[in-house]
């Protein structure tokens, strides 16, 4: 039977009820924290973490991990930057980036599914040779760009940008991907069994590549927000977005061994983890206490989700000895 | 019938011995072609006291790296480390420096201090079941953040001669202190891996989790104790940091994780699978990037530039690991 309370879903229950703790707690010590206008900023800020977290739960329900958004939308923006300024148009610079985003993804694709390398360690090297680019070809120092996308991204109807239908659309978008298309299943099908998917007929290498591209484009996406939110290219942009949109995937209960999960998970994750870090700081705390807390909600979240998996799996399997010992009683009598 | 563990059964087949030595000698070749051009296209790099500064500017990572291999091995991967190198420095610091206690209780509250990191690790994985990656992304936040705690957002100036000579004392060949506690360390580890049950346990674990827990192995209890260890080392390779800087402060040793993995990586550790590889070859891996910085370095390249060179040795490290090693195997 499927229901809401189904033990399947009591992870992303605790996870919901921990958000509300979390939100409760810090609204007791501070007490102006979370109106509606602190609400709308979380909303603007967490934009791009949500879109990137949006394509890595395709990239972890196919059992590959992505380490290259934070720094690849850094560089993407410096790439936006340095051809709007060296040529005046906007246009051709996002062009340039969205080509970068969109070659990058399609290698990692490449090399992880027609080679077989560990996209932890491919995606690690782009994480490594990106932000360098992106420090070195500005000395560290931002760009300005200042143009239309600015005025686009900052309008606000209600207090609200178009950060938040965007959000809402792509993952609507990604909830229909995921569950109603071949792509989506397939996608479910390389993670939990790949060696099944291939004896299928699936063809494994272009779905895997695909997933890495889907990538690219999201963060190619995420980048020309923050580029038109700050007015400029920073190549210090995003500093550990691709840990942030991992822990949203995880602690929203998509397997880090693939083959399960879902888009509303992440979502549930992204709003715990955008909670968490707006709270945090609005306590004025220290990076270094900052630091501790996250650390510390996360590794007690995960161990007790852990742990709730771990009891629903023996519960089934109690359940299973009973009915057997039943059925075999019954053929005795 | 019991299990024949003679020798003869045991030792590996001729071929898989040949392959492993071409590994090594590939590795060592590529070493050597690197220090060949490397000379001949700049004047000062082949001086003595350059390459001897190469490996005084290694020490930290790769002392930091035999625990990254460890864990590597036995098929788990360590976020947390370069947190853990700075927390062990900052406890080992503060210790002295602040507390006025003496440098022998300094280094070892400091290597516990890492330690006690690595134990947390440990307990994370194999206890609660934490994906190593998550576990130890949290332990870095937790690290990072309490050696932060315990800098007060200062730094410490650590005064005792002793981290100083480290640097200062020469030993054999005007090699510095730290270089040969590296090269002790090294030496230690490789005997330790190849004649200890322990050693074996991690090669064998890595190599099939299931087999070796099935033929009895304590495999919790042996994971445990490899992250403990390499959180060990982590707090040892923070203390020769102090030597190095003579200074600790929150921005030594950021990103000291990918370093010590691209070592490992580089030294012909297998990437997509635990049991596979050695641990002095790492050493070897850092070595060579090394090498290479300091090349880049002289030639006056930018280090975000070098950085993103990295990267793509990084890749290629990937590359040769999957194009020459997984064909046979």
């Amino acid at each position: 039977m499927r229901t809401a309370l189904d033990r399947r879903y009591r992870d992303a229950w605790f996870l919901a009820a921990m958000t509300v703790v979390a939100v409760v707690a810090f609204r007791i010590v501070e007490p102006s924290w979370l109106n509606r206008h602190t609400l709308q900023a979380i909303i603007t800020q967490n934009g791009p973490l949500a879109i990137v977290a949006m394509a890595m739960t395709f990239s972890i329900v196919s059992r590959h991990i992505d380490l290259s958004p934070g720094a690849m939308l850094a560089l993407a923006g410096v790439v936006t930057g340095l051809v709007y300024r060296d040529t005046g148009s906007l246009a051709l610079g996002l062009l340039a980036s969205l080509a970068l985003c969109l070659v990058s993804g399609l290698a990692s694709g490449l090399l992880v599914s027609f080679l077989g390398l560990n996209a932890i360690m491919v995606t690690l090297a782009t994480y490594i040779w990106a932000r360098g680019l992106a420090l070195g070809f500005t000395n560290g120092d931002p760009i300005v760009v200042d143009t239309r996308l600015t005025s686009i991204t900052n309008h606000s109807v209600g207090g609200f940008t178009i950060v938040a239908p965007l959000v809402v659309v792509l993952f609507a978008l990604a909830w229909l991907v995921l569950s109603q298309t071949r792509f989506g299943r397939y996608t479910y099908a390389l993670g939990g069994d790949p060696v099944g998917a291939r004896r299928a007929g699936i063809r494994v290498g272009a779905y895997t590549t695909g997933i890495f591209v889907v990538m690219g484009f999201a963060t190619w996406l995420a980048s020309t927000i923050v580029v038109g939110q700050l007015a400029s290219a920073q190549p210090y942009a995003a500093p550990s977005l691709e840990l942030d949109a991992i822990i949203a995937v995880i602690i929203g209960g998509t397997r880090l061994a693939g083959g399960e999960g879902s888009v509303a998970r992440t979502l549930l994750g992204v709003a715990f983890i955008s909670i968490l870090n707006s709270g945090l700081l609005n306590l004025g705390l220290t990076d270094a206490y900052y630091q501790v807390y996250k650390g510390a909600a996360l590794l007690g979240v995960l161990s007790v989700q852990l742990l709730l998996r771990r009891l629903a799996a023996e519960e089934v399997r109690r359940r299973q000895e009973a009915e057997q010992l039943l059925a075999e009683a019954h053929g005795y009598a | 019938m019991a299990l024949d563990l003679t020798p003869a059964t045991v030792a590996p087949p001729l071929r898989e011995r040949a392959r492993d030595a071409a590994e090594a000698f590939g590795t060592l070749a590529v070493a050597g072609l690197l220090l060949l051009s490397f000379g001949l296209t700049s004047g000062p790099f082949l001086d003595g006291t350059n390459l001897r500064n190469i490996l005084v500017q290694i020490t930290v990572v790769g002392v930091a790296a035999i625990g990254e291999t460890l864990v590597l091995l036995i098929g788990g991967l360590d976020l947390s480390v370069g947190a853990n190198v700075l927390f062990g420095s900052v406890i080992a610091g503060d210790l002295v420096q602040r507390q006025g206690a003496p440098v022998w209780v300094g280094i070892l509250g400091g290597v516990a201090a890492s330690a006690g990191i690595g134990l947390l690790n440990g307990i994370l994985t194999a206890v609660i079941g934490i994906e190593p990656i998550l576990a130890t992304l949290g332990t870095f936040l937790v690290a990072g953040g309490l050696a932060k705690i315990v800098l007060h957002s200062s730094w410490i100036v650590v005064e005792a001669p002793f981290f100083a000579d480290l640097v200062r004392t020469h030993v054999v060949w005007d090699l510095p202190l730290m270089v040969i506690v590296m090269f002790a360390l090294y030496a230690i580890a490789a005997v330790a891996m190849r004649v200890t049950t322990f050693g074996r346990s991690i090669y064998a674990i890595g190599g099939n989790p299931r087999a070796a827990r099935l033929a009895g192995l304590a495999a919790t209890r042996i994971k445990i104790l490899t992250f403990t260890i390499a959180g060990a080392f982590a707090g040892i390779a923070g203390c020769l940091q102090i030597g190095q800087l003579g200074i600790v402060s929150s921005g030594n040793a950021v990103g000291l994780e990918f370093q010590a993995i691209t070592a490992a990586l580089i030294g012909g550790l297998s990437v997509s699978a635990g049991g596979v590889g050695r641990v002095e070859r790492t050493l070897l891996g850092a070595w060579i990037v090394g090498m290479i910085t300091n090349y880049q370095t002289i030639r006056g390249i930018p280090p975000n530039y070098q950085q993103a060179l990295l990267g793509g040795i990084l890749l290629l490290a990937i590359l040769a690991d999957r194009l020459f090693r997984t064909r046979t195997t």
